[in-house]
Formats: structure tokens, C-alpha cells, sequence
């Protein structure tokens, strides 16, 4: 809200300077966000917090300033003496529903003269960023900048039957609103009706078929108390926030409905020549009084960490108008209307922890003392990415909130959950996986000119559960495409090309950190994988994710260059899968020999269940076995690949002798040919 | 014959010089070998001196060899290694390391540093109840405060959460004070995304319910983390402000990091940048959640991430932490 620092001036005496001003009013709560300066004024624009409506006025920001300065509000106070007919004989109001509207104050003023306001009105309605209309509909506005009481001026020739009813709407009804768009008005939406039809939609906006013209005469003035839950949601529901709705959320002060009338008719009659009807029409039917808050003084201090005397917290809530004694010790508050906020003990804290002043409070520490910790996942999650990391992986954090397009490439529509509200359409859905954004990522990277990547991301998944219900867990994913090197001059580049056996490499090597064995990896099918080049992770029996080369489809779908290999594991079956104790092997203390086979298979036999078979015929002796070459070729005829495999030989009791070796070497042949077929080369 | 001998050693210029030097004098038919053979030819009373003479010649050519020997083993292994000279100032070959992403490593600096402080990291859900994201933090029903919640609905009643706030009341019913908890995670708002906004943020809140805690204490634990974070000549302002879920409400503001408190254009002159929103908890919040909110106070705060990677490192545009261009977070 801007306000006008010499409007400010009528109704407050102040001799710091503007800045001052600005920091006193910033430090209680009330914050001057920007200070311009315009040709002989100066203006703060104040952000009001949506607990204070009374500050949404020139004088409420004056009564808040006013124990800061050490100054007192200057109220206006209206003086009209009414002539003529009395006001209730020309108009008749009734207020149908009192839920909605705890008063209602209607004045008369005739035979205005509608022109154009005085230079100073315009100059203060300009300075709050209002347009000037007229004389008539610019006091109104005048008025509430000034009180914080929105008002309505309606041409009263226009008002049928002289009477106005504030009713609930009708079904079917609608309006013309001032800005001359038909509204269709809901059976809950608060209206000011005339005898035949409603003639404005309350505490929101007037509709045009009353609208204040050059040849209005006679007006009735509306100053009315709205409920605030009401406004908002007409205002929702219609999608118009005007300065008058906006108040009435807020809150609006039910004592100063009459004042304001009182006053916006007194500016009628000096500024357009109008003749004020006797007296007002005050429908009330939901009278508020000011209210009894008690505190403890023991309390504030014991929640404000303070040794404040009651005497002084009593002075501090004095200054605001709130009208506090002490009693038996307590402070009695009588709470004026306008704070509407303050209704409890704790409220009553607050306002003398402004009084006090918040950059008063000391520093200390909670008393609470207990061993800081994080969360099993939180450990668990840092593990990860250091050893991703250690693994080249660059760490990339990518939106949750994405397209269901990428759901869909990912197979996974079922699991989609929709944003029912997107932003836009690319972004409608919580991601059902990660591997798409980080494909996404490789994409973008791509663009820029960046092939070669190797990144990973820990987060969250959403999914919908067969049961109508939703989750949300952590996943671990990465993606690498192009080559890993940094630099590899003279080298061969192909050395750390991405394909599937890199990328297998680095999840390996992340459960291998982990302490993680038995892992399996078994063919699978995934619509995001290539067909034949995808693989299921298992350890033990639990499928924890999956790994591949990402499918032709995806890739083409994606325009990436280079063949892109991804993973994704479930982040809470890895941490299952992790021993929470590793214990140490001794290590040897007899030497090993070595030997190396050349392994003739048909390709349908698996590396696997030839290093089964080699480990299971070792007689106990093999501590390890390494694959160093596959061939194909002429030489070994087609359908066929040559695997050289290295053997460690070990004994854990003796050193072992070269016939020990080459007799169990044997065997391990043997058995190789009777179980998978081979020969040796 | 010794001092051409012991000459011609000394200038041998190569091993394979020197052994045939060797060769020539001291070989099976060497000068000095043969000199040695002719002893038996030699009258007796001759032989003793002349071999003692031979012997000592031999012996100063041995030793005058092997001399030679060292200093020329010592040139050629110079001659081998400066061949093998490399261009010290070619690139090294190395795979391309991995790196914290820089607003996670900003999320882990801030979650140890409140470990430290004796706070229990929880889990917490993104996709929400209403009821927890607002209701249960004394948000009033149709209340303007919730316009400055945009949320993304995913049904009736289940939204992304506007702010970790949400997880408060999960954990004050599984819990008896005293309660010392953090969350952190991705928050979401309906706002444009521009430089300075998005729709995805991410938050870190705090809170702590127990016997006799203060507002003092909270601005002391506001103060330790500021000092942690940002240095020790960071200091913290606090000055009202409202959420519903707190009362007295504050916002927090730390010293500002690019001008030290002097005044600069990031901080629109005034020497303090705004962090959190904190203050002491609702007593309406405590009670619904079954805490007798005589008996207990607590304090809570919470705060957006994003801003303080952007300060410590110059960061201009919030879009960079999300967009993960590989040639910006290399650099970081």
C-alpha cells in the first residue's frame, strides 16, 4: 500500500525524519519496502501483513506510528449537521442475511454537483496509485484510503422502490458490474439489492445501473460491515480483487462504518455541494463492543525470554490504543474493534514484543539438549553420492514436477500423478521416475555443446498406489553418454566410452563400496531400455532396479547423439540391502599362482554359469576368477566367443605346489566341457 | 706407459671405450698382462721390484677405470633420462571427476550444521494433506494468508506442500516433547518462474517444543546458524511479522554477505538480507496437536535455500540450480 507521507502529517505530529519513520514503522511490523520520492511528497510503500487490515488506511498506519514517534493520532472527526427530509424517510434498508452483514449505514446527500475533485484530491488519490473519477465516487475512494472503510455511492434516482434489501443472491441472478461485464451471481454470494434486482455485489464492486453519472442529483452512500470470509470467497469465485474486497478480507473496523459515512458526506457537501439529509440509517444488526483480553505478565516474559515490568508492557499496549490496566496482577485489556487480531493471551505477547522491541531480545539457547542426528536416509544418501561421485558421476538436482509425456516414455502412465492445477502443460504431473529428467538433462547438455557426461541424482518418485492412494520414495538414478574421459590424448578414446558394460561398472562399483554381494544381474524388459541390452538388478532374491543402454526409441525421441546407458535403483531396497556391519578377512598368508584359460563357448552360455562352474569345480582353491578377453572370430567358427579367463589359486594353509594346480586346472576343464559345452583353445 | 695409460683412461669418452682400454692393458693380452709374464724371463734378483712396479701400475689403472667408469654411468644414465624428457605443461589424462551439486551440498552444509545444534533430521512428504499444510497450522479457512501459498492440487485434499512447515504436526503427534526436529526438501508454490522465482523451491524448517523455550532462544539459535553459515561478523534482525502458525511472528534478516552491513544494491542499501520467517508456535497449533501449550512452549523457523548459494557465489539466476548445465555446475 503506498502512502502519501504528507497525507500521514494531518493526522500525526512526528519530528524524526522520514527514514527514521520508515525504520520505526519497518522494526514494528509495518514494513516500508521502498521510499520514493515524488514532486513535494514522499511516499512508503508499506507491506501490510494480511493479519492487520486496520493498517490499510492512512490513519491506521498513523495510529501504529504513533507511540513510535511518541506523538498521538489526530482522529478526524466530521461535523454535519443534516437539513432537510430525514434519511430514513427516504431510503428503507433491511439486512436479510446478518451472517454476512453485521452493519449497514446508509446517508443521503441531494443535489450534488458532480465535477471533477479539487487538484489536492486528485494529487492524494494519484499518490495511492488511484485513478480520479469524479468528485463523488473520488471521496469514496478518498474516504476509505483515509479510515479503511471501503464506501459506495449508488445514484439514488436509479434505486427502485427507495429500498435497499442486503440478501443473499437468487438463483439465476446476475449483474452488470461497474466495469460493465455481466457476473453470474451464486445463491451464497452476499448482494445490495433494490426492490426488483440486485444493484451491487457487497463489499466487491456496484453495478453499473446505479454507477454515479454527470446527471446524478441524489446520492445514497453506503458504509457497510461485510463478513470477511464471505468477500473472499465472492471474490474468488467471481476472480475480482478490488480495493474494497481486498479490505473487507482483511477486516474492516465495525465501529468506524458510521464515522466514515459521516465523513465521505461531509466532503460531498464541501466539495459538490450537497445537501446532507438529517441524520443516518444504521442497521445493526451484530453490534461489536470491545473485548476483555487478561494476561499474565509472567507469561509474556516467560515467551518472550524477558524481565519486562507489567507497568511498562501495560504503557506499550496503551500506545496502541489498547486499553490496559492491571488487576490482581493481570493485565486487562480492553481490545478496540480494529484489532481484530488481538483475542487471546498470546496476541496480547506479541503486541508488547513489538512495543519491547524484537532487536531488545537477548540471544540465548534452548535449554533442550539431545545428540544431534540425521535421518537413517539422510546418512545413508551421503554415503551414495560420495561413491557416485567417486565414480565420476556429477551430482545434477532436476524438477519433480514435470510433463506426463516423460511418464508416458517411461511406460509408466499408470503410476502418473497429475497436477490438477499446472502452471502450463509441460508441467503436469510428478515424476514417476528420474532416468527422463536426467535424460533431459543430457539432452539440454547436448545443446549446449556438452556430450560427455556422466550424471547421477538422488530424489523423490511419486506414484499412485492400485488403492486410489499416493506415495512418494527415494530413487537413485544416473545416466552417462560419450566418453568419460576429461582428456585422453593419445589414447584410445573407446577406452571409456560410454556403453553397457561402463555403465554396469559404476553400479557394480557403487554396491561393491557398499559392502553389497550376491548381486545378480538378469535380462529384462523396460520401455525405456534397448530390448537386448537391459538388465534387472537383483541381489539375493529382491529386484532393487534396473540398468541398460537407453532404447532406440527413447534415444531418436530425444534426438541424443551419442548412445546414452542409464540406471535406477530403489533407493530404500539399496539401503535394505547394505549390511549394517562389514567384517574384516583375514588376509592371506600363502602365496597364489595364476593361470589363464582360453574358454571356447557357444554364445548362448552365459559368463555367469561359466565362472559358476569354474568357482564350483576349484575344489576350494580358486579365490578368484577375471574375465580379460572375449573374442570372436573365423578361428573359433561362428556362434562361438572365446573367453580368456585369469584364476587366483590359493590355499589358505599351505603354499601351493604347480601340480596341485595344474591337476585341479584339469578338472575345472573337465568340468567346463561337461557342463557348458566348451572346448579350449 | 702408466701416464699415457692413466691419460687415455681419463678421456675415454664412452664405457665401451674404456673396456677396450681395459682390454688393451689389462686383458689376457694386454700390455700390462704381458708385462706381468715376463717376470719368469727376468734375472731373480730383478723380479721382485719389477713386479711390484707391474702390480702398482695395474692396480692405478683399476683404480683409474673404475673411476672413469662411475663418471661416464653417471653421463650416460643423464644422456637415457633427458631422452626421456616429457612436456610437463601437456594436459593429464584423467576421467572426469563427479561433483556435489551445489544446491545440495548448500542443503548437507546447512543439515550439519543443525545437527551440530542437537537437531533431529526427519524425513518429510512433498505431496501433502491439506489439512497439514494449512489447517493444522492455524490457517483460518477462506484467510488471505493462504493466497500467499499458491498450491499445486493433486486432488481435493491432497497438494504439494507450500512449505516444510507441513511436516510440524506430524511430528508433534508421534512425538512428547521435548521435540528438537529439521526437515528439509522441495517445496512448491503456483508462482512464474523468472530469476529471482520458481514453482519449485526448496526449504529448510526448524523447530523445538519443550519446558520454559523462549524467543530469546530462538533468535540465539538464529544467530549460531547465521554465525556457521555465514561468518563470524554475521549477525541477525528480527522484526515482526505474521504466519498464522506462529505467534509472536518474525522476520528474520542476517547481515548482508556482499557489502558486510554497509548497504549495497543487493541489499536495496539497507545491510540486511531477509532469511527465514520464525517465531514462537501457535498455541493453537501445539494444542491441536495434543501438547498442553501451558506446560510447553516451542519455537519454530524456516527458511528457502536457494538464496544462499546465490549470495555466496554470485549466482543471478535461480533457474541454473535446476537446469544443470554441465558447464555451470563444474564450476562450483
Amino acid at each position: 500500500m503506498k502512502v502519501s507521507t504528507k497525507w500521514l502529517k494531518d493526522y500525526l505530529d512526528y519530528d524524526c525524519s522520514l527514514g527514521e519513520l520508515a525504520r520505526k514503522l519497518t522494526m514494528a511490523g509495518l514494513e516500508v519496502e521502498e521510499i520514493k520520492e515524488i514532486e513535494g511528497d514522499t511516499i512508503f510503500d508499506v507491506k501490510v501483513t494480511p493479519n492487520r487490515g486496520d493498517w490499510l488506511s492512512i490513519v491506521g498506519v498513523a495510529r501504529e506510528a504513533a507511540p513510535l514517534v511518541g506523538s498521538r493520532l489526530k482522529m478526524p472527526s466530521p461535523q454535519v449537521d443534516g437539513s432537510g427530509p430525514a434519511a430514513a424517510d427516504l431510503i428503507d434498508i433491511s439486512i436479510d442475511d446478518p451472517d454476512l452483514c453485521g452493519r449497514y449505514v446508509g446517508v443521503m446527500i441531494r443535489n450534488v454537483e458532480i465535477k471533477e475533485s479539487p487538484e489536492w484530491m486528485k494529487e492524494r488519490l494519484t499518490a495511492a496509485g488511484m485513478r480520479p473519477i469524479n468528485n463523488i465516487v473520488d471521496i469514496t475512494n478518498y474516504v476509505m484510503l483515509e479510515l479503511g472503510q471501503p464506501l459506495h455511492a449508488f445514484d439514488y434516482s436509479l434505486l427502485r422502490g427507495s429500498r435497499i434489501i442486503v440478501r443473499r443472491a437468487k438463483p439465476g441472478e446476475s449483474i452488470v458490474s461497474l466495469d460493465d461485464v455481466e457476473r453470474k451471481l451464486e445463491p451464497d454470494m452476499l448482494v445490495i439489492a433494490d426492490i426488483e434486482r440486485p444493484v451491487a455485489i457487497a463489499g466487491v464492486m456496484g453495478g453499473s445501473d446505479s454507477e454515479i453519472s454527470s446527471q446524478t442529483k441524489d446520492i445514497l452512500l453506503e458504509s457497510a460491515n461485510f463478513t470477511s470470509t464471505s468477500i473472499r470467497r465472492t471474490s474468488k469465485r467471481l476472480g475480482m480483487v478490488t480495493e474494497s474486497s481486498y479490505r473487507f478480507e482483511r477486516g474492516v473496523d465495525p465501529s468506524i462504518t458510521a464515522i466514515a459515512a459521516m465523513r465521505a458526506a461531509e466532503l460531498m457537501r464541501d466539495l459538490a455541494g450537497g445537501e446532507v439529509a438529517r441524520g443516518l440509517v444504521d442497521v445493526r444488526p451484530r453490534p461489536v463492543e470491545p473485548w476483555i483480553v487478561e494476561t499474565r505478565p509472567a507469561r509474556v516474559n516467560a515467551v518472550l525470554g524477558t524481565d519486562l515490568d507489567a507497568g511498562v508492557m501495560a504503557d506499550y499496549l496503551n500506545g496502541w490504543e489498547i486499553e490496559t490496566s492491571i488487576s490482581d496482577g493481570k493485565l486487562i485489556s480492553k481490545v478496540p474493534t480494529f484489532r481484530q487480531d488481538i483475542t487471546r493471551e498470546i496476541d496480547i505477547v506479541e503486541e508488547v514484543g513489538r512495543g519491547y522491541g524484537y532487536e531488545n531480545l537477548a540471544c540465548t539457547l534452548p535449554r533442550t539438549q539431545q545428540q544431534g542426528k540425521d535421518s537413517p536416509e539422510g546418512l545413508f544418501r551421503e554415503r551414495v553420492r560420495r561413491i557416485l561421485m567417486s565414480c565420476g558421476g556429477q551430482e545434477v538436482l532436476t524438477h519433480s514436477m514435470v510433463d506426463s509425456k516423460l511418464a508416458e516414455l517411461a511406460g509408466r502412465s499408470e503410476l502418473v500423478l497429475n497436477v490438477r492445477n499446472p502452471l502450463s502443460e509441460d508441467l503436469d504431473s510428478m515424476r514417476v521416475a528420474l532416468i527422463p529428467g536426467l535424460l533431459l538433462v543430457l539432452q539440454r547438455n547436448q545443446a549446449y555443446g556438452t556430450v560427455n557426461a556422466n550424471i547421477f541424482e538422488i530424489g523423490k518418485i511419486y506414484f499412485s498406489k492400485a488403492d486410489g492412494g499416493m506415495g512418494e520414495k527415494l530413487s537413485v538414478a544416473g545416466a552417462m553418454a560419450g566418453s568419460l574421459w576429461k582428456s585422453n590424448w593419445s589414447l584410445s578414446a573407446d577406452a571409456l566410452k560410454v556403453d553397457f558394460f561402463l555403465c554396469k561398472g559404476v553400479v557394480e562399483s557403487l554396491l561393491d563400496s557398499l559392502g553389497i554381494s550376491s548381486v545378480r544381474f538378469v535380462e529384462t524388459s523396460d520401455p525405456l531400455l534397448h530390448p537386448t541390452r537391459a538388465a534387472k538388478i537383483l541381489v539375493g532374491e529382491t529386484e532393487i532396479g534396473f540398468m541398460g543402454e537407453v532404447s532406440p526409441d527413447v534415444h531418436e525421441k530425444l534426438d541424443l547423439r551419442e548412445r546414452a546407458c542409464v540406471y535406477e535403483l530403489d533407493f530404500c531396497a539399496l539401503m535394505k540391502s547394505t549390511p549394517d556391519v562389514l567384517r574384516y578377512n583375514p588376509l592371506p598368508r600363502y602365496p597364489a599362482l595364476y593361470r589363464h584359460i582360453a574358454v571356447v563357448v557357444s554364445d548362448e552360455v552365459k559368463y555367469e554359469s561359466v565362472a559358476g562352474v569354474i568357482k564350483r569345480s576349484g575344489e576350494g582353491m580358486i579365490e578368484d576368477v577375471d574375465l580379460l578377453d572375449v573374442y570372436r572370430g573365423e578361428q573359433i567358427g561362428a556362434g562361438k566367443s572365446s573367453l580368456t579367463i585369469s584364476m587366483v589359486f590359493r590355499s589358505p594353509d599351505k603354499t601351493l605346489k604347480d601340480e596341485e594346480v595344474n591337476s585341479v586346472l584339469d578338472k575345472v576343464k573337465e568340468a567346463l566341457g561337461a557342463e557348458v559345452g566348451a572346448s579350449f583353445r | 706407459m702408466g701416464e699415457t695409460a692413466t691419460a687415455r683412461i681419463g678421456e675415454a669418452k664412452s664405457t665401451a671405450e674404456l673396456d677396450a682400454l681395459e682390454t688393451e692393458y689389462l686383458g689376457r693380452k694386454g700390455e700390462v698382462t704381458l708385462q706381468l709374464r715376463k717376470i719368469g724371463s727376468l734375472p731373480p734378483e730383478e723380479r721382485k721390484d719389477f713386479g711390484q712396479a707391474v702390480n702398482d701400475l695395474k692396480e692405478q689403472l683399476n683404480a683409474a677405470i673404475s673411476e672413469r667408469r662411475e663418471t661416464l654411468a653417471a653421463g650416460e644414465i643423464d644422456v637415457k633420462l633427458a631422452k626421456e624428457a616429457v612436456d610437463v605443461t601437456l594436459p593429464g589424462r584423467f576421467y572426469q571427476v563427479g561433483r556435489p551439486h551445489v544446491l545440495v551440498e548448500t542443503l548437507t552444509k546447512i543439515k550439519d550444521i543443525f545437527i551440530r545444534l542437537g537437531y533431529e533430521i526427519v524425513e518429510s512428504p512433498e505431496v501433502e494433506c491439506y489439512r497439514y499444510n494449512f489447517e493444522a497450522l492455524n490457517y483460518p479457512e477462506e484467510h488471505p494468508a493462504i493466497d500467499e501459498q499458491m498450491s499445486f492440487y493433486i486432488t481435493d485434499d491432497r497438494l504439494l506442500r507450500t512449505h516444510t512447515t507441513a511436516y510440524q504436526h506430524r511430528q508433534m503427534e508421534n512425538r512428547k516433547p521435548p521435540i528438537k526436529v529439521c526437515t528439509l526438501g522441495k517445496c512448491y508454490r503456483v508462482d512464474a518462474v523468472d530469476a529471482t522465482h520458481g514453482h519449485t523451491f526448496h526449504q529448510v524448517d526448524c523447530f523445538v517444543v519443550d519446558h520454559g523455550i523462549t524467543m530469546a532462544d530462538l533468535k540465539g539459535t538464529l544467530y549460531q546458524f547465521a554465525v556457521e553459515m555465514f561468518g563470524p561478523n554475521a549477525n541477525v534482525r528480527f522484526r515482526p511479522d505474521f504466519f498464522p502458525f506462529v505467534e509472536p511472528g518474525a522476520e528474520v534478516a542476517v547481515t548482508c554477505s556482499i557489502c558486510g552491513g554497509k548497504g549495497c544494491n543487493v541489499c536495496k542499501g539497507s545491510g540486511w538480507l531477509e532469511l527465514a520467517g520464525a517465531g514462537m508456535i501457535h498455541p493453537n497449533v501445539l494444542e491441536g496437536a495434543g501438547i498442553d501449550s501451558e506446560e510447553y512452549t516451542g519455537f519454530a523457523f524456516g527458511f528457502g535455500i536457494e538464496r544462499i548459494p546465490m549470495l555466496q557465489y554470485g549466482i543471478d539466476d535461480l533457474r541454473l540450480f535446476m537446469e544443470n548445465d554441465l558447464r555451470f555446475l563444474r564450476q562450483l
